[in-house]
């Protein structure tokens, strides 16, 4: 099973305030222990709002509007994927995620299962999505 | 640079509406386009907040909440992480892409942080941490 952990964004990371040192050292340490299991698929921070945008589909019609976004509880700062056995295993990881912008700091981390392609059912177009790699992680150019 | 594209959440990915074989046969498609330009470093979509959790941090304190959670516009349903030359390049990726839940539906665009981008909190041993934590789980996943 793999899991998405999705950290919030906050008003400092809004803002491109760089993270601690302490902190950049605390997540490094995570994600190392999540190699060492063999548990981590990707991992990434994004960058504020500020520098992307939103499609909108609406009413038949696509709409495009350049960030910043005001509502930064609707945002995401970060995410990691990990594949794990059970979602009691993703559980114990996630508790021991660092607290994202230091231990004085609220902050909340959402965990998300990701379908596998076999749950979205039998289907033609399932096996070209399986043949570009998606949910396999090897993305053949073709 | 680096985007990831997120899918919002919508009523129907909440209710674990699957999509139609139509919507999976567009999106197929449209990713079968992106892997031949070279763009699409990944691609996956996200089961009902109700299978998922959250934890909050306060301090040293942790607490766990289970799913689901009801403020659907806060919530996301899948993402895809791009490699473009620019931000005009994964505009014109993203206006190609079909309409992903049905018929109300929004993307974000955000640009993914690059280690150069965090400046001197990423000290030289940090970075070769990073590097090194990339290489080994690639080399994971090819096993």
């Amino acid at each position: 099973m793999r899991f998405m952990i999705i950290v919030r964004a906050t008003r400092d990371t809004e803002a491109g305030a760089p993270p601690e040192e302490s902190v950049l050292a605390a997540m490094a340490d995570y994600h190392d222990e999540l190699v060492k299991a063999g548990l981590l698929l990707d991992a990434n921070g994004l960058q504020p709002s500020s520098k992307g945008f939103r499609i909108r589909w609406h009413a038949g019609k696509q709409t495009l509007t350049d960030g910043p976004f005001a509502e930064t509880k609707e945002l995401i700062a970060g995410y990691t994927v990990i594949q794990v056995k059970s979602q009691a295993e993703a559980r114990e990881w996630a508790k021991r995620f660092p607290a994202p912008f230091g231990e004085s700091k609220d902050a909340e981390i959402e965990v998300r299962r990701i379908y596998e392609l076999d749950e979205l059912g039998p289907a033609e177009s399932i096996d070209r999505f399986r043949d570009i790699g998606i949910s396999t992680r090897r993305y053949a150019r073709r | 640079m680096r985007f990831m594209v997120i899918v919002k959440a919508s009523r129907e990915t909440e209710a674990g509406v699957l999509p139609t074989e139509q919507q999976l046969a567009e999106m197929g498609k449209f990713n079968e386009e992106l892997v031949r330009a070279s763009v699409m470093l990944a691609g996956e979509g996200l089961q009902a907040s109700s299978k998922g959790a959250r934890v909050k941090f306060s301090g040293k304190k942790r607490t766990v909440v289970d799913g689901p959670f009801a403020e659907t516009k806060e919530l996301i349903a899948g993402f895809w992480i791009w490699q473009t030359k620019s931000l005009a390049e994964a505009i014109d990726w993203a206006k190609r892409c079909p309409n992903p839940t049905g018929e109300e539906s929004e993307l974000e665009i955000r640009q993914i942080f690059e280690a150069a981008d965090f400046g001197a909190a990423l000290t030289p041993e940090l970075r070769e941490q990073e590097s090194r934590l990339r290489a080994q789980s690639q080399q994971q996943q090819q096993q």
